[in-house]
């Protein structure tokens, strides 16, 4: 069997606004994670659906949920139906793209969030796999093609250099997180022109405020991803 | 964890301790938790729940943004009030929580998704119901949730739960399968007859499509909950009678994982077939969308 459903609180729950916990609630999680990636709302996204997201966005307030994501709301906040007219109003582009073809990510609720923030380009592939439970399976940004694992929470890490040199560099972060058992799997992305390395750390729980501050002592690049 | 239905009622009888309890204890271990605080989370869970069945029953009800649903679990409140129904009070009661939570989902209000929003009034229906019927307490009624969850839990991770990968049968039969197991044990079944519970309820509502009018979380949604959770107390009584459902509860959900993958796209959330693309169903999509 899998173990995508690690809580009872991923199947009673999450206390959300309406109407679909996959298309509604799972598109809030995915526009979240992308506000955690990108470090905030972005400028401008170009929102992309495929096969049920694309066929169904618009009945499910698939727009504004991912929009709530962005902008950094919960599920249940009561501004989610508005979520759409707020970002603009705050200047921010938002467009929406049915595409025609297969989910490049493979699953039928694939959104693809192609974002710009300060002049950076970053690319969010996210899913959303049924109860509002999402795995973001690819992320592209600053030179780096990542695909974690795909269930949250994910840590991305980045260090200078490549090869054995970074490796020491993260060790005691990936140490701590095997001491902490939270550590599942783990992936990781070169920049070839910048010599730099993107580590992705998929994690089996989510890390304690404590933990987060401890492995923000040994990087100061990092992302939580939860 | 339990990685099976057979485990959890094997855990269950070793243990000597109900399905709730197993769950809760799970959940304790694995995010390192105390009891009050797992305990605290499915009450808000539980309050959330009622909330909406309150809503959606209050006055003339609630009303979606497109008028395809709202409204007919105050109707359901009259006719209670007023007439003599054909399925008794129990099973209207149940009918009645049921719309009045999808109904408040569709018009954009706060639910809990048990396992999803379109699932979301089944638990509730068979909740409230077996609230008045077996005089639950506050105690009895958050246990009901962790046992729905511990089967739900066996559900997601051997199937699906998205009508998008698995149909109406993984969203609606699985909730009616969860709350058929927990209403069960709510009378005080074993875990045995639970799982026999379980494997009643999924089976009846096996192969059903999700087929949302104009992809709306609305027809049949609404009413598909009221099913969900009138099956769920037909197959607990049966199971609470000695019946059983001869296939065992993981076969049930293999085989709706199968014919989950089995069922065409147009069938699984994409407003295309059954009757999303009937003409009236078309003529509503067009209406509200104008396409």
């Amino acid at each position: 069997m899998s173990q995508n459903y690690k809580s009872v609180f991923d199947i009673i729950g999450p206390v959300m606004i309406g109407p679909s916990s996959s298309h509604t609630a799972g598109a809030v999680a995915i526009g979240r994670a992308a506000n955690s990636i990108v470090g905030g709302a972005p400028d401008a996204a170009v929102i992309r659906y495929y096969d049920s997201f694309a066929q169904t966005h618009k009945g499910h307030g698939t727009d504004y949920a991912i929009v709530s994501g962005l902008l950094g709301f919960e599920p249940d906040d009561s501004r989610v139906p508005e979520a759409v007219s707020i970002a603009r109003e705050q200047g921010i582009g938002i467009e929406f793209v049915e595409e025609e073809g297969d989910s490049p990510i493979g699953h039928p609720n694939t959104a693809i969030l192609e974002m710009d923030k300060d002049g950076r380009k970053i690319t969010v592939s996210g899913c959303s796999i049924g109860g509002g439970t999402i795995e973001v399976r690819r992320i592209q940004m600053d030179g780096y093609d990542i695909r974690p694992g795909g269930l949250l929470p994910i840590l991305l890490v980045e260090e200078p250099g490549q090869g054995q040199v970074c490796e020491d560099e993260v060790k005691p972060i990936a140490d701590m997180l095997e001491q902490a058992g939270v550590l599942g799997g783990r992936n990781e992305s070169r920049n070839e022109q910048k010599g730099t390395t993107m580590y992705a750390f998929d994690l089996e729980k989510p890390l304690t405020q404590e933990a987060l501050e401890g492995i923000a002592r040994h990087s100061s690049q990092i992302s939580y991803i939860s | 964890m339990f990685n099976s239905i057979k485990e959890l009622v094997e855990a269950s009888e070793r243990d000597g301790m109900p399905v709730s309890e197993i769950m809760i204890r799970e959940e304790m271990d694995r995010y390192g938790e105390t009891r009050e605080a797992v305990w605290g989370r499915m009450e808000k869970n539980l309050d959330t729940m009622d909330a909406a069945v309150e809503k959606g029953s209050t006055g003339d009800g609630v009303f979606s943004q497109t008028g395809l649903t709202g409204g007919e679990a105050a109707l359901l409140r009259d006719y209670r009030k007023n007439k003599v129904s054909l399925s008794g009070d129990v099973m209207l009661e149940a009918v009645q929580a049921a719309i009045a939570t999808n109904e408040v989902n569709a018009s954009m209000g706060v639910i809990c998704a048990t396992p999803t929003a379109g699932s979301s009034g089944t638990l509730p229906g068979v909740l409230t119901a077996l609230k008045r019927r077996l005089d639950l307490s506050g105690e009895g009624q958050v246990r009901f949730l962790f046992t729905a969850g511990a089967f739900g839990m066996v559900t997601a991770n051997n199937a699906m739960i998205a009508g998008a990968t698995g149909g109406c049968q993984a969203e609606v039969g699985s909730a009616s399968a969860m709350g058929a197991a927990a209403a069960v044990e709510a009378a005080g079944g074993d875990a045995r007859t639970s799982a026999e519970a379980f494997a009643i309820a999924m089976s009846n509502l096996l192969g059903l499509v999700c087929d949302p009018v104009a992809g709306l979380v609305e027809l049949p949604c609404v009413k598909r909950n009221a099913i969900g959770a009138g099956n769920a107390l037909i197959a607990a009584d049966i199971a609470l009678a000695g019946g059983t459902n001869k296939i065992p509860a993981d076969e049930v959900v293999e085989a709706m994982r199968k014919v989950g993958s089995n069922l065409p796209v147009s069938l699984r959330e994409t407003g295309i077939g059954g009757l999303a693309g009937t003409p009236t169903g078309q003529g509503f999509r067009k209406t509200i969308f104008g396409k």
